[in-house]
């Protein structure tokens, strides 16, 4: 049952979506970019975030159709209960997987930032713990949470501004479009895989109170401030390293606030990273929500969040390499081609198909 | 709930009982100046100032300067050299300067830099000096007041702010190191005796390598300037003709450098108009006359255009970019970029430099 203590807000709904998108894949976003787009690396986020937008309105079309499924609903409804099953079994899996693979970046950041010595199941325990406090209480819960800790994303873009001490080369990102549309759409690519979160609409929609109209338009919005944060963030990264060097820097974000010093503060990237913890940790809590919703009825529900979390943990704590990170995203990027992108549309026009045929059956 | 509460209050309490990543302060051994050197048999010298703190009890500390030398084949063994060497764990979050001497300068710094913006404890504000002769010579000079470290930062410092040398960090100098678009220039320093390390000026390099060629410090705040790079004010002394002299600070400076290509011969010429807003600092003349400004104007002018042009035959001489032609070549002609051997084509370049000078305000007296 959906009623209203369960339900959120638009206001509510924006920064939900911020706070799942906003993660660990910003850190070292220039860096990944670099790599193909080179100085047009600001035009792919951009890019990424118009087809960001264009999935939202896919997103949005489809529940027109169903304002009080959420996507598994929605893929039992349209496929029948066999592969509708299989496909929701799909969907978990992308949620388990991303989680973990968010949580496996996010322990070795810090384990390589911060805290070297600390054991990665330590930390990874640490992050979890503090997850399933908030992932096993009420979506209101966990949204008014979200929506205080976007506070720190303004205090870090604030923090951001004292890098313009450094000098700036604004000829890196000359000629626009040196790179080619090729290029610029792998970066775009990459992009959109540190903009995973999104998707996350499909699950909290039936919740949104009020959801007549003016639900694409909040959740627009929320589209509109990560794209402009993360080409924010990466255009600061394109002015302030070299080129080649941008390619050999792993967490380009950090590294600009390394490179800063004062009288009275030193190594403001330590300072960054200690409060960039808190929309890591949102992130992880999102996923680990979804994935709960996902596969959960309404009364297992507080059961499964603490299954799915043992499960993420598990798959943290194994002592990957980094080959095997890499591969491991591959593999996440694959899977979330079908969850995120392909099967939203394939069941928008299964659906539209199902209603014109119905329509001249009538007629 | 309350059975969950405590059982995360267990959880928790467990995990306060220590902390792995501790690093107290009486184990450590900061560091506070590095020099890197060359020996004749290519051993590799490295010399470290290091603060060691001693406590004596009651919360008082005692800090002694010291240095420690040690002699390795390569650069990554040094690193570990020192610290073996060392009393306590090596710290190097707070090594204000690194050293670096003339001989190794020119077998290349990249891998010297390299040891400070890898680590994750790394201090890339460190600022990375040249040494004319011995760097372990310069960082072993004991001064009267406080350790050489800091007296060669402070130096450094004033300086900078008046455009003297470049403010360069292992940071940026690494940042235009790997840039193939533009050159780095360091300060560097030399024993005048006594006791005493004074900025001998700028020293040109070509990649990661010095190039041999020099600015004095006389005219690096010209060369500075013709880079874009006035910081609070730059102070410049000159000397005209027939008994004149003046000193000024440049208040403001606008720097507008223009490349013509001429395709059909392949010839790149980079012209420079350099207009400064200075303020008269002493100007000796004929002392029974107002100082008649529209020609001192001309005459600083004239001199400095004359000085710019000798510099940019010097830094093509030793084929270094510091202006960073070939950024600016990559950014605005990328078709004619592609097709340049940098490496060769900068000597080719033609520089046309021209000063304006414009005096505001000549102090308290005309």
């Amino acid at each position: 049952m959906i009623t209203k203590k369960t339900s959120i807000t638009k206001f509510q709904l924006f920064f939900f979506l911020i706070q799942s998108q906003v993660g660990i894949g910003l850190l070292s976003l220039p860096n990944v970019v670099q790599a193909t787009a080179k100085g047009d690396g600001w035009i792919s986020t951009i890019l990424a975030g118009v087809i960001v937008q264009f999935m939202l309105i896919i997103y949005w079309l489809l529940f027109k159709h169903f304002p009080n499924d959420n996507y598994t609903k929605i893929t039992i409804k349209i496929f029948g209960k066999y592969v509708g099953k299989f496909l929701n079994f799909i969907i978990y899996l992308y949620f388990i997987l991303t989680g973990s693979l968010a949580l496996i970046l996010y322990i070795n950041c810090i384990n390589l930032w911060l805290l070297p010595l600390t054991p990665m199941w330590v930390l990874s325990l640490f992050i979890i713990l503090s997850s399933i406090y908030l992932a096993h209480s009420e979506l209101t819960i966990i949204a008014r949470f979200f929506v205080i800790a976007s506070f720190m994303l303004v205090l870090l873009i604030l923090l951001s501004f004292l890098t313009y001490d450094l000098e700036k080369e604004f000829q890196n990102i000359l000629p626009i479009g040196d790179s080619g549309m090729k290029n610029i759409l792998m970066g775009s690519n990459k992009s959109i895989i540190s903009m995973l979160g999104f998707e996350g609409m499909l699950l909290i929609y039936p919740f949104i109170l009020n959801k007549e109209k003016g639900v694409l338009k909040s959740a627009s919005f929320a589209n509109l401030t990560v794209t402009a944060l993360y080409t924010y963030f990466l255009f600061l990264c394109l002015i302030s390293f070299s080129p080649n060097q941008l390619k050999q820097v792993r967490e380009p974000v950090l590294y600009l606030f390394k490179a800063l010093s004062y009288e009275m503060l030193d190594r403001i990237d330590l300072i960054f990273i200690a409060s960039w913890i808190v929309p890591m940790t949102t992130s992880i809590i999102a996923f680990l929500f979804f994935a709960s919703k996902s596969i959960s009825k309404d009364k297992s529900y507080k059961k499964t969040v603490l299954l799915n979390a043992i499960i993420i943990y598990l798959i943290s704590i194994y002592p990957f390499d980094e080959s095997m990170i890499t591969k491991f995203s591959t593999y996440v990027t694959y899977l979330s081609y079908f969850v995120v992108f392909i099967l939203p549309i394939l069941l928008l026009t299964l659906t539209l198909f199902i209603k014109t045929l119905k329509r001249s059956e009538n007629a | 709930m309350k059975k969950i509460f405590l059982i995360y209050l267990c959880v928790v309490l467990i995990f306060l009982s220590g902390c792995w990543d501790q690093s107290l302060l009486v184990t450590k051994t900061l560091i506070n100046g590095v020099s890197f050197d060359i020996t004749e048999k290519s051993e590799l010298v490295g010399a470290a100032r290091i603060l060691n703190i001693e406590s004596k009890g009651g919360g008082q500390f005692e800090l002694k300067d010291e240095m420690i030398e040690t002699k390795s084949k390569y650069s990554s063994e040094v690193g570990p050299e020192i610290n073996f060497k060392m009393p306590g764990k090596i710290d190097v979050s707070k090594a204000h300067v690194i050293l670096i001497g003339e001989e190794l300068g020119k077998q290349g710094i990249h891998p010297f830099l390299e040891i400070f913006y890898r680590p994750k404890d790394a201090y890339v504000t460190s600022r990375v000096v040249m040494t004319k002769g011995n760097a372990a010579e310069i960082l072993s000079v004991e001064p009267q007041k406080s350790p050489i470290a800091f007296e060669i930062l402070r130096a450094l410092k004033s300086s900078e702010s008046l455009t003297n040398i470049p403010k360069e960090t292992v940071f940026s100098a690494w940042s235009k190191i790997v840039d193939s678009g533009v050159d780095l220039m360091l300060p560097y320093v030399e024993n005048v005796g006594n006791d005493r390390v004074a900025i001998g000026g700028v020293y040109l390099f070509h990649n990661d390598k010095y190039t041999g060629f020099s600015i004095p410090k006389e005219k690096s705040t010209l060369l500075l300037l013709l880079s874009d790079g006035l910081q609070k004010e730059g102070l410049v002394a000159v000397n005209l003709k027939r008994n004149r002299s003046t000193a000024f600070r440049v208040m403001d400076e606008k720097r507008k450098m223009e490349l013509v290509i001429d395709k059909a011969h392949r010839k790149i010429t980079c012209k420079m108009n350099l207009e400064l807003d200075v303020n008269l600092v002493s100007y000796s003349n004929n002392f029974i006359e107002k100082t008649n400004v529209n020609k001192l104007n001309k005459d600083i002018a004239t001199l400095l255009t004359k000085e710019a042009k000798e510099i940019t035959n010097i830094l093509l001489e030793a084929n270094c970019d510091a202006f960073g032609i070939g950024r600016k070549l990559a950014s605005s002609h990328p078709d004619i970029w592609k097709k340049l051997d940098w490496e060769k084509d900068y000597k080719n370049v033609q520089f046309e430099p021209k000063v304006k000078v414009n005096i505001t305000k000549t102090g308290t007296v005309f």
